[in-house]
Formats: structure tokens, C-alpha cells, sequence
């Protein structure tokens, strides 16, 4: 009965702390609804009637669990959905780079040939980077 | 004092704009005085934000209260050792510190770089000018620390008492600093691909390094928030999947999986683009973490320091989300990588997979924690979304990452056959099966946790039979076992430092399957002198004492705990209530072993002393906080600058990296 009563306020949310369960929120508002809780349980109510109740009193946000209907289903759907073309990107990655011709690995730094006309402003940013060591050093 | 720092404020604002400016400029059209011009200017940012950091920091210790934010965070009650944690407490100085910080990381990176980056680092020098100016300009035009008022008060509010408490002494601190960190990797990154160097591979080392930087503030600040809320908050748990709980973790999510496939590039010299785009990702989820904590538009307990301020933050994270995107456009060409995957069952494609994983919790979060916007401008009906949600879709992702640790490191790079891999996972396996086997007999039956538990062993069998190998074989070269062990963990810094934080991953894991499978809790109510047990605990409620301070009423209550007959102590938990801010405050008294933590937190007094107490035992919890100090000399370690810099490796043909591996 105890654990059932724990598991019931994990889910629900405490109206006045967003974000927080009444298991886990200080308010008096949380303490009167754990109350509420154990009473109903002890009555032999189910769990579906007790988050109904709590439902009903302060609407569907009152659930910590979006439900799986309406518009709430979006939320599970998206986030499977999300997994899922995860999965797919990381097969496809995969396939992609596995279907690369073998290259000459020394050939890595080739692309030096692109830098070519950057040559002259290196030399001269070096220069300047001696200069301005030296007078770090003054 | 409060003129000079805001005089200081308004230099250092024209300094950064110059910075940007003129590092963009002569990056551009390639004139090294002006970007030099620049990179002083930037130099000089921290000292300026020091005068106005010690300014407020003056104007709180004199009572300042003509100053707003000091008149607004702090009272003559205060004592001065808050003024650190006043100094951060609300918008204002929380901004000025993210400068601060931000300034002085990002021009001892910049010293870091600029020798072996020059075409990189006026770039990168200006789009970390372009950030600390954002924060100056919110700061000077918005929410203006040093602000003065018209009225001088007699007394100032005070501080929020749910701030007193020696975990926000640095988590909040340290939060806000990752955050802010993950902006020097990015930097670096972007700096590179504008100067069309992100396809080569040399920015990959200190773009690590700061990454790695970043990551362990992160993680830091992550392990301290998750102390503060288990100790303070009353609940007896230390992770709601709050809003902002969860803005803190997305990036580093992001950043785990960025640490990780810049390995790829600096061994293969593949994932170019793949890091680009994590680290964007990376930064991005940063922002939108300080947007959601700067009063976005999710409710959450973090509403410290809510204002419409956060809407910039939004603005600011967009649009450099778009540049970034549009940068990466522009230099394509320059990132694409020739490398080929040998096979699917290699150490790069473990990284990808880590990746992928790491970026779907990112994203179920993500997904998660925004969902209540959109459903309430779809609909009009808030739906919450909250920890079960996150339980049922995260948990299983990071249980398959915890398996992906202990098999992921014991792949070699670029390929392996099926039997060199199941030489290599035998012992781990067999140190996974004697973990269930030991399990079973000690009662551990939910087929659940069994599963995590196996894959943590898996993970620590790995990494300790690999560690135990390379110390025989060392050995056997004449070296004695302790020599052999420092030898051949600074023979590969990298790779053992990388063992370590797994090690300390491992903790952090058992620690959060052990709670969250196994926690007992009850709650009742007692009065002095009525004795109660849960577990084979028995604690009798021996008396409460009731003092009033300037500020608070307190309230001490005393336990005798019994653990089977043996008396294990008197615990003492504590609940303040401040009138001011009409906030309770509460205090668990905690007995924290390896094995398992009792909690007795108590919530609410009636008359005669009779209270409504939580008990709880918490198994395993302790091994979340030893974490901390084991992750953070894994970075150490594998951030520890070798003796002897070895250029070879990097130009080391593929052949011979792979037999290092």
C-alpha cells in the first residue's frame, strides 16, 4: 500500500510548484494531497481513479506522465521517432563512409596546395608574432 | 568605487566591440597589426571586468544598498561570507560574472592557441569577443549590476535563503562557468572553418583540450546541483528532470559526445564535419540552457533570477546558430573528409554509435522539456511533462551506453575479427557474469537493474583486466609494479585518462541504479519520544529544539538510530523557516556509507513537536559523490601536458597509429 502511495505521487504534479511531484514538493498543499492519496487507496480505490480525481480537481497537467491519447501521444511519438532516425542516420553513416574509395594515406595534407596564396600573410603574421614576443619579454 | 567599475564596464564594451571588429577585419583582409591591435584590446577585458567585479564586491561588503542589485540580494543581516553567492544570486551579477569568466578563460585561451593556430585564432578570438560583448551589452543597456537608486533603502532584502547552503557556494557558479565554457571549444571550431582550416586537423588538440575543460566544469557543476538538492531539498532524491536540471544536462550530453568523436579526427582524421556540427550543437544547447534559466518560458524551482531577459538570450542563441550554420555552408569544401571506415565493428564506429546515443537522450530531453510550450500554443492545454517520461525513454539509452562503454575501448581502430574480439571481451564478460551471480545471492532479482549492473562490470572489467595486462607485461620488462603502472600511465595520457573518467562514469552509474531501483522510503509522523524503523533501522525521535535568529526561525530535531541492535549514532536534521521570503528550508540529517545513505528529512510541525518525517534508504548513493574527485583527475590526467611534445604521432602514418591503439 505504501509503495503504491509513493508511485501514485511520483506521478502526480503539485499544482502550486511546477515541475515538482507531491512526493517530492515541501508545500502543505503536497502534504494535504499525499493525504488524499492514502485515504482514497485505503478506500480500495484503483490508481486510474485516483489520478481521475486528482484530474478532474486540477486538470490534465496535474499528471507528471503525458497520456498516451491526444495530443499528448506527440510526445512519445516524436521522441521514438527521434530514436529511431537516430538508428537510421548512424546505418546510413556508416554505409556512407564504409563505400569511400582507399586513399594514399599521406596524401591527408595535400590540401596545403589551397594555402598557397595565404603563404605571404603567414610569414608576415609570424613576424609579427616574434615582434610582439620580444616585447613581452621587454 | 561603484563609478570606477561602472566606468570599467563601459571601456571594456568599447574594448570588445573594437576586438570583434578589428579581429574580423584583419583576419580578412590579412593585416597581422590589426588583429594583434585586436587581441590586446581582448587581453585587456578581464582586468577592466575585475575593477567592476571588485566594485559590487565593495558595495556589498560597505552595505551599499544605493547600489539596486546590492540593496536587492543582500541585508545588514547577511553575513559577508554570502557576498560570493549574493554576487551571482540574481541577473545582474549573475551576468557579470559569466563575463568575467568568459573574459579571462577565453584570453588564456586565446595564449594557448594563437602559436599554433595563427590563421585560426583571429577568427576565433572574434567570434569569443562577439560572445563576452553580448553579455557586457545586456549588461549595460539591461540589467545593470552597478546600478544606482534613487531612493537609498535603510535595509536591503537579503538573499534567498534556499541559496545558503555551502553547495551553492560553488555549484551555481561552477553551472554557469560550463556553460559559459563551452563557448572557447566553439570558438576555436568556428575560427578554424572560417580560416578554412577545419578540414586539417590542428585545431583538433587544443579544441579538445578546451572541450574537455569545458566538459568537467559541466560535469562538476552537474554533480554539485544533484548534491545541493539531495541534502537541501528535502525529497530525498537529487534529479527531478526539472526544466533547468535538464537545460544543464543537454549540453553536456552534447559535449560527452564531442570529447569523444574528436578522437576520431585526431587519430583518423574523419568526423570533420560530424565535430563541427556537435560542437554547434554543443554550444547552442549552452545557450539555450542560460535562456531557460534566465526566465524562459518553462516553470521550474530554478526561477531564481525569471525576467524577459531571457528572450534575448533566445535572440542571441538563433542567430548565432544561424551564422554558425552559415559558416559552415561557406566552408564545406574544406571539411571533407577521404578517410574510409574499414569496418563496422572498429573503434570509429563505436564513437559514432556513442554519439548517436549521446545526442538521442539529448534530443528526448530536448523534446521533453519544451513540449509543454508547443502543446499549450497548439492546444491551449498544458500537458506536463515529467520524470516518468524521462525514466521510461532515457533510462534504457543510457543503459545501452554504459554496455558501450565497457565494450566500446576494447575495440581497436579501423578494424578487428571476430575472434581478436572475443579475446578481448572474455574476462570482461566473465567479471559481468560473476557480478550476476554474486547479485542473484545477495537478492538482487529485478532483471532491470541486473542488466545495469552487468554492464557497469562489463565496463570496469575492461578497462582494469586491460590496465592489469599492460602493468604484467611492463613487469616483465624488469620494471617493479609501481614504477611499471606510473609508466604506463604517462606512456599514453590520453588513453588512461580517458579510463579513469570511464571509472568514474562507472560510479556515477552505480550510484543512480542503486537509488533508483532499490530506494525505500516512508513517510510518518512522530513525537518526541515515539520510535519507528523502516529496513533493519530503528530510530526513535528524541526531541526538537526551537531557536529564533534575525532572519529565521530554526528548528533542530535529534534521532537515535539503530541499525539491527547496534546504536549508530544521533543525527540531527535541521528546518529553517525565513518570515521574509516565506521559504522553509530543510536540512536531511544524512548517515551516508558506501553501501547505503539513511535520510530523515523532516516537512511539517504540529503541535507538541509532533512532525511529519521522510525516511529513506538510499543504497548507493555515496558512490555519486566520490565521482566527482575520480572524473576530475581522469581530465587531469588526460589533459597533463606530455614532457616531451611528440609531433610524430600526429604525422605518424595511419599504420603505425593503429598499432599504438
Amino acid at each position: 500500500m505504501e509503495r503504491r502511495a509513493q508511485a501514485l505521487n511520483q506521478s502526480i504534479m503539485c499544482p502550486v510548484c511546477p515541475g515538482e511531484s507531491i512526493d517530492q514538493s515541501q508545500v502543505a498543499l503536497a502534504a494535504q494531497m499525499r493525504g488524499i492519496v492514502s485515504e482514497k487507496l485505503a478506500a480500495g480505490w484503483t490508481d486510474e481513479q485516483v489520478r481521475d480525481f486528482f484530474v478532474e480537481r486540477y486538470g490534465p497537467s496535474v499528471l507528471l506522465q503525458p497520456p498516451t491519447e491526444g495530443i499528448g501521444l506527440a510526445v512519445w511519438a516524436v521522441a521514438s521517432l527521434g530514436i529511431m532516425v537516430g538508428a537510421v542516420a548512424f546505418a546510413l553513416a556508416v554505409r556512407h563512409m564504409r563505400r569511400r574509395p582507399a586513399v594514399e594515406r599521406d596524401s591527408e595534407f595535400d590540401d596545403e596546395a589551397s594555402d598557397v596564396d595565404l603563404q605571404g600573410y603567414y610569414t608576415r603574421v609570424e613576424a609579427s608574432m616574434r615582434e610582439s614576443d620580444t616585447e613581452e619579454r621587454g | 568605487m561603484v563609478d570606477a567599475g561602472q566606468i570599467a564596464l563601459v571601456v571594456a564594451l568599447v574594448v570588445t566591440t573594437y576586438a570583434v571588429v578589428a579581429s574580423f577585419v584583419g583576419a580578412w583582409q590579412r593585416i597581422p597589426e590589426l588583429t594583434a591591435s585586436a587581441r590586446y584590446g581582448f587581453y585587456s577585458v578581464p582586468p577592466l571586468l575585475l575593477v567592476s567585479t571588485s566594485a559590487l564586491v565593495y558595495a556589498f561588503v560597505t552595505r551599499d544598498f544605493s547600489v539596486r542589485y546590492v540593496a536587492e540580494n543582500s541585508n545588514f543581516a547577511m553575513p559577508h561570507i554570502y557576498t560570493w553567492v549574493a554576487f551571482y544570486a540574481g541577473n545582474a551579477g549573475s551576468l557579470l560574472y559569466l563575463a568575467l569568466v568568459l573574459a579571462s578563460v577565453s584570453a588564456v585561451s586565446v595564449l594557448t592557441i594563437r602559436k599554433r593556430l595563427p590563421h585560426t585564432t583571429p577568427y576565433a578570438l572574434g567570434v569569443m569577443a562577439l560572445i563576452v560583448g553580448f553579455f557586457l551589452a545586456i549588461m549595460l543597456f539591461l540589467a545593470n549590476p552597478l546600478e544606482r537608486l534613487a531612493v537609498v533603502p535603510a535595509d536591503g532584502q537579503g538573499i534567498n535563503p534556499l541559496l545558503i547552503h555551502f553547495g551553492m557556494f560553488i555549484h551555481p557558479p561552477m553551472q554557469m562557468a560550463g556553460l559559459a565554457l563551452v563557448a572557447v571549444p566553439f570558438s576555436i571550431a568556428m575560427g578554424a572553418l572560417a580560416a578554412r582550416r577545419g578540414g586539417r586537423d590542428e585545431w583538433v588538440d587544443l579544441g579538445r583540450l578546451w572541450g574537455m575543460v569545458s566538459w568537467l566544469v559541466l560535469t562538476i557543476g552537474l554533480l554539485l546541483g544533484s548534491w545541493w538538492a539531495y541534502t537541501i531539498l528535502g525529497w530525498g532524491g537529487y534529479w527531478a528532470w526539472d526544466p533547468v536540471e535538464n537545460s544543464a544536462l543537454m549540453p553536456w550530453l552534447a559535449m560527452t559526445a564531442f570529447v569523444h568523436s574528436i578522437m576520431v579526427q585526431k587519430r583518423r582524421g574523419m568526423f570533420r564535419m560530424w565535430n563541427m556540427a556537435l560542437i554547434i550543437v554543443g554550444f547552442t544547447l549552452a545557450q539555450m540552457g542560460m535562456f531557460i534559466n534566465r526566465g524562459g518560458p518553462v516553470p521550474s524551482v530554478h526561477s531564481f533570477a525569471q525576467s524577459t531577459m531571457g528572450w534575448l538570450f533566445l535572440a542571441f542563441m538563433v542567430g548565432t546558430l544561424l551564422l554558425s550554420i552559415a559558416v559552415f555552408l561557406w566552408r564545406y569544401d574544406s571539411l571533407k573528409s577521404r578517410e574510409r571506415l574499414e569496418a563496422v565493428v572498429s573503434r570509429e564506429s563505436a564513437f559514432l554509435g556513442q554519439n548517436i546515443l549521446f545526442l538521442a537522450v539529448a534530443f528526448v530531453t530536448l523534446w521533453g522539456t519544451i513540449f509543454p510550450v508547443f502543446s499549450e500554443a497548439a492546444e491551449g492545454t498544458v500537458i506536463t511533462v515529467g520524470r516518468p517520461f524521462f525514466d521510461r525513454v532515457n533510462g534504457p539509452l543510457l543503459l545501452v551506453i554504459v554496455m558501450l562503454m565497457g565494450v566500446g575501448p576494447l575495440l581497436p581502430w579501423r578494424r578487428s575479427t571476430s575472434r581478436s574480439l572475443i579475446r578481448a571481451l572474455r574476462a570482461p564478460l566473465a567479471a559481468a557474469l560473476l557480478t550476476m551471480v554474486a547479485l542473484l545471492i545477495v537478492g538482487v532479482h529485478q532483471p532491470v537493474a541486473l542488466v545495469a549492473f552487468m554492464s557497469v562490470a562489463l565496463a570496469v572489467g575492461g578497462i582494469l583486466i586491460e590496465w592489469l595486462r599492460g602493468v604484467r607485461s611492463r613487469h616483465r620488462r624488469g620494471e617493479a609494479y609501481p614504477a611499471a603502472f606510473l609508466n604506463l600511465l604517462t606512456g599514453n595520457r590520453p588513453r588512461y585518462g580517458g579510463y579513469i573518467v570511464h571509472l568514474g562514469i562507472a560510479m556515477l552509474a552505480v550510484g543512480i541504479i542503486g537509488s533508483s531501483f532499490f530506494s525505500v522510503q516512508r513517510d510518518v509522523s512522530m513525537k518526541p519520544g515515539d520510535v519507528a524503523s523502516l529496513g533493519d533501522y530503528t530510530f526513535v525521535y528524541v526531541g526538537a529544539t526551537h531557536t529564533t535568529q534575525p532572519d529565521s526561525a530554526q528548528s533542530v530535531v535529534a534521532f537515535d538510530v539503530y541499525k539491527g541492535d547496534n546504536f549508530s549514532g544521533r543525527m540531527e536534521a535541521n528546518r529553517a523557516f525565513y518570515p521574509v521570503f516565506r521559504i522553509a528550508s530543510t536540512k536531511g540529517a544524512i548517515r551516508s556509507t558506501p553501501i547505503e545513505d539513511f535520510y530523515i528529512v523532516p516537512s511539517e510541525f504540529g503541535s507538541d513537536d509532533e512532525a511529519v518525517f521522510r525516511v529513506l534508504i538510499n543504497p548507493m548513493v555515496w558512490w555519486m559523490w566520490a565521482s566527482g574527485p575520480v572524473l576530475a583527475l581522469g581530465i587531469v590526467v588526460g589533459l597533463w601536458p606530455a614532457r616531451q611534445p611528440a609531433p610524430a604521432v600526429v604525422r605518424m602514418p595511419g599504420g603505425a597509429q593503429a598499432a599504438r591503439a
